[in-house]
């Protein structure tokens, strides 16, 4: 009877212990959580962190299971309880009487009798206290208000985080849609398909994958919409390029159904997709390209043209890729202005020079007002890409050196200044009609080149 | 008092009484020295022996003489010289010539008594302060080939004077640590003083009264040592007792296994005679000084500071509250 009485005095102050010190871990705990709150919500003020109010929720709640978590692992044993209760003057008699339990003898009764006899007596001098101290609730309440006051605190870092956090979940969904796609075309039947149609595949993938890239890496709006474009473009061609694989097929009868069904599925698809974008930028308005006069530029000539967005068609003088229209050309071999007519990359046009007349070939590319897509994929200029030319980059060695270091007995030639200057035009110009470049880039080159002319 | 009544021998209660009561009996016989007089106590409840250090005249004897009249214990003092011989403290054998013929009989000395007063312990020479410590530790006395065991009590209260350090041997520390207690007598204060001039230099004398005896304090001693120990309490002892092993630029050398177990029977001593049955922290705060003191051994930088075997047993019990809170 003395024992049960005993241990329900214990019991009931282990409860109250527990309690106590959870609170009191808890808001220990949460003013760490309001800490590092704090410090995530002022990095926020400086830096774009996006996440800043859902790492300071996180922290919050991470501090409160810890502490969940510590109360269950590490629960105050009845020992700790009989220990604690004797820290009020008890001397060790409710702790002794406790680890004396269920035993016998004349001592032994007689500390557990006179342990029940002090608890009962004084009993009311064991305070503990539910609250943690209040200078501390205070603390927690100061980095409480703090850190709310920060969450709500507007910079220019924050709009700038909005702003990428956006882009970011654009081009997510765009990745995502990327990934369906490029699975589609691995699970398509290749066995099936020449090694000319499955390079056509491949070149697909790997262009899809490199726009995947671009959408991971795209950190602006104007990245995303870029990016974007040169995707709509891919959609188009390879719906078309999957179609004509699909005729070719056909012609050979050499396909099964079900992969013909597959392949028109997807192009399909990709058609669908493109026409959805070309259908949301039409709804804009202008497309990326913008609108304006372009100079446009022949192949083995320059000249000036009035130019128009590829594959579209405007009020400019020029060619679009897909499209004709006149420009004012000028023959490399000719001198003189001539209206030239130009078509597609790789179109010619027929140009009349005022002192004369002669042919020119251009395609011209400008900036037009477009809803149509252009593809601005930039390739590397294939200059001093020569497999039989080795060296180490950080050696200052001539060339001559290294030539006697490959064994290559070709001493170069000259050219002169105007041809290299006409090469290096060239291969600009071609870039610009074959859209390799960024938009906006396109005047900036022509401008460049111009001076030179002048 | 009432008369001692025997057949309650093996009450604890009774006996707490009984012996809180000898503590009372002889504070009428000293005056002041209530600490010194609490840790004699404590030490005749556990079988442990004493080192008092103090000048002379502060009531060593006087005490002793007390507590033999109080426990009705036979009481010897032998008082310690440089030519003082083992055979003096122990006793020898001597050759007796009667009727029958000659024969060696053995002549006790004056260590077969309850109570020891081996005053000034450390003026004699090392060979006859180990006879006195054979039978501080064993409780009998070797002459010959003859072992004589001594009567239970037995109880040593040996001293020594803390300044005249001259012709002196002092005892080594595997010695030392025989006795359970270094108490440390301190001059009276002033009503002290008052007190103890009033108290010898009166007419009368006060009434000593026996309030127990050897039979008695047996009991005791048994019961003391069946008083309950917390395990805190025991991991709080024997934590003081490792923190003196611990590197400490202050300690030459830690308290041996025999202060753990001197520590718990001084500490379960205290209890009892508070009339409590279990041993507290504090029980075990109080009695560190006099069972560590002698026990540890200070470095050079404590000597060179000042720093004495007190105060490194205070920085190990700060050191201990510091860091669980008791």
């Amino acid at each position: 009877m003395e024992q049960r009485e005993f241990l329900k005095i214990i019991h009931a102050f282990r409860r109250r212990m527990n309690l106590a010190d959870f609170f009191k871990k808890s808001v220990f705990a949460l003013s760490v959580g309001a800490g590092v709150g704090i410090l995530f919500q002022a990095t926020a003020l400086f830096v774009p962190f996006y996440d800043a109010n859902f790492y300071m929720i996180l922290a919050f709640l991470f501090a409160e299971a810890s502490v969940i978590v510590a109360m269950l692992v590490k629960r105050t044993t009845m020992e700790q309880v009989a220990l604690r209760m004797d820290g009020f003057g008890f001397e060790e008699r409710i702790v002794t009487a406790y680890e004396h339990l269920g035993k016998e003898g004349t001592f032994v009764g007689l500390q557990r009798a006179d342990a029940l006899r002090q608890l009962r007596e004084h009993k009311d001098r064991i305070r503990i206290p539910l609250m943690p101290p209040i200078p501390k609730m205070g603390l927690l309440l100061l980095l409480l208000v703090a850190s709310v006051g920060l969450a709500l605190l507007p910079s220019g870092a924050k709009d700038r985080a909005a702003q990428l956090q956006s882009i970011r979940e654009e081009a997510h969904e765009k990745e995502d849609e990327i990934e369906e796609i490029m699975e589609a075309l691995e699970q398509l039947a290749q066995e099936e398909l020449t090694e000319e149609q499955q390079d056509a595949l491949r070149e697909m993938t790997e262009s899809l994958a490199s726009s995947l890239s671009e959408y991971q890496q795209a950190d602006s709006k104007q990245a995303l919409t870029a990016a974007s474009q040169k995707l709509n473009y891919k959609y188009e061609d390879m719906s078309s390029r999957l179609s004509d694989i699909i005729q070719d097929l056909q012609a050979g009868a050499g396909v099964s159904v079900v992969s013909a069904d597959a392949m028109q599925e997807m192009a399909d698809k990709l058609k669908n997709l493109s026409d959805m974008r070309q259908a949301r930028n039409d709804g804009s308005g202008t497309g990326q390209s913008g609108s304006g006069d372009g100079n446009g530029q022949g192949q083995s000539g320059n000249g000036n043209g009035n130019g128009q967005g590829q594959g579209g068609s405007g009020d400019g003088n020029g060619q679009g890729q897909d499209g004709s229209g006149d420009g004012n050309g000028q023959g490399q071999g000719g001198s003189g202005d001539g209206n030239g007519q130009g078509q597609g990359q790789d179109g010619k046009g027929n140009g009349q020079g005022q002192n004369g007349q002669g042919d020119g070939s251009g395609g011209g590319r400008g900036d037009g007002s477009s809803s149509a897509p252009h593809d601005y994929v930039s390739i590397p200029n294939a200059i001093a890409d020569s497999g039989n030319l080795t060296g180490n980059v950080d050696s200052h060695d001539n060339s001559e050196y290294f030539r006697a270091q490959n064994g290559l007995n070709w001493e170069g030639e000259h050219t002169s200044y105007e041809a290299a200057i006409g090469s290096y035009e060239q291969n600009a110009y071609e870039g610009i009609a074959a859209g390799r470049y960024p938009s906006g880039m396109e005047d900036i080159i022509k401008e460049y080149f111009s001076s030179f002319n002048q | 008092m009432a008369e001692l009544d025997r057949s309650r021998f093996g009450e604890p209660a009774y006996m707490a009484q009984r012996v809180a009561a000898c503590e009372r009996e002889i504070q009428k016989g000293i005056i002041g020295q209530r600490q010194i007089i609490r840790q004699v106590m404590l030490a005749m409840l556990t079988g442990g022996n004493v080192l008092l250090e103090g000048m002379p005249g502060l009531g060593k004897t006087r005490l002793v003489s007390t507590i033999g009249k109080v426990f009705d214990l036979s009481f010897k003092r032998i008082q310690f010289t440089p030519d003082l011989m083992p055979s003096d403290v122990t006793g020898t054998n001597i050759i007796i010539k009667n009727e029958q013929g000659s024969s060696f009989s053995f002549e006790r000395g004056p260590v077969f008594a309850n109570l020891i007063l081996a005053d000034e312990i450390n003026r004699a020479t090392p060979k006859t302060q180990s006879a006195l410590l054979e039978a501080m530790q064993e409780h009998t006395v070797t002459v010959g080939n003859v072992s004589h065991v001594l009567a239970e009590p037995f109880f040593v209260l040996a001293t020594q004077n803390p300044i005249e350090n001259e012709g002196t041997y002092p005892l080594p520390e595997a010695q030392l640590d025989r006795f359970m207690f270094k108490l440390l007598v301190r001059f009276p204060g002033r009503e002290e003083l008052k007190g103890i001039v009033a108290l010898t230099e009166g007419n009368r004398e006060p009434v000593i009264e026996k309030m127990m005896d050897g039979e008695g304090l047996l009991a005791a001693r048994a019961l003391v040592s069946q008083v309950p120990i917390a395990d805190a309490v025991m991991d709080y002892l024997l934590e003081i007792v490792m923190e003196t092993h611990v590197p400490n630029p202050h300690i030459r050398e830690g308290a041996s296994p025999r202060a753990a177990q001197a520590l718990i029977r001084a500490a379960r001593a205290k209890a009892f005679l508070e009339g409590r049955f279990n041993v507290s922290f504090q029980d075990v705060r109080e009695v560190a000084y006099p069972v560590l003191r002698h026990r540890i051994i200070p470095g050079f930088d404590a000597i060179s500071a000042g720093i004495t075997e007190d105060d490194i047993i205070t920085r190990i019990l700060e050191a201990k509250t510091a860091m669980t809170g008791r």
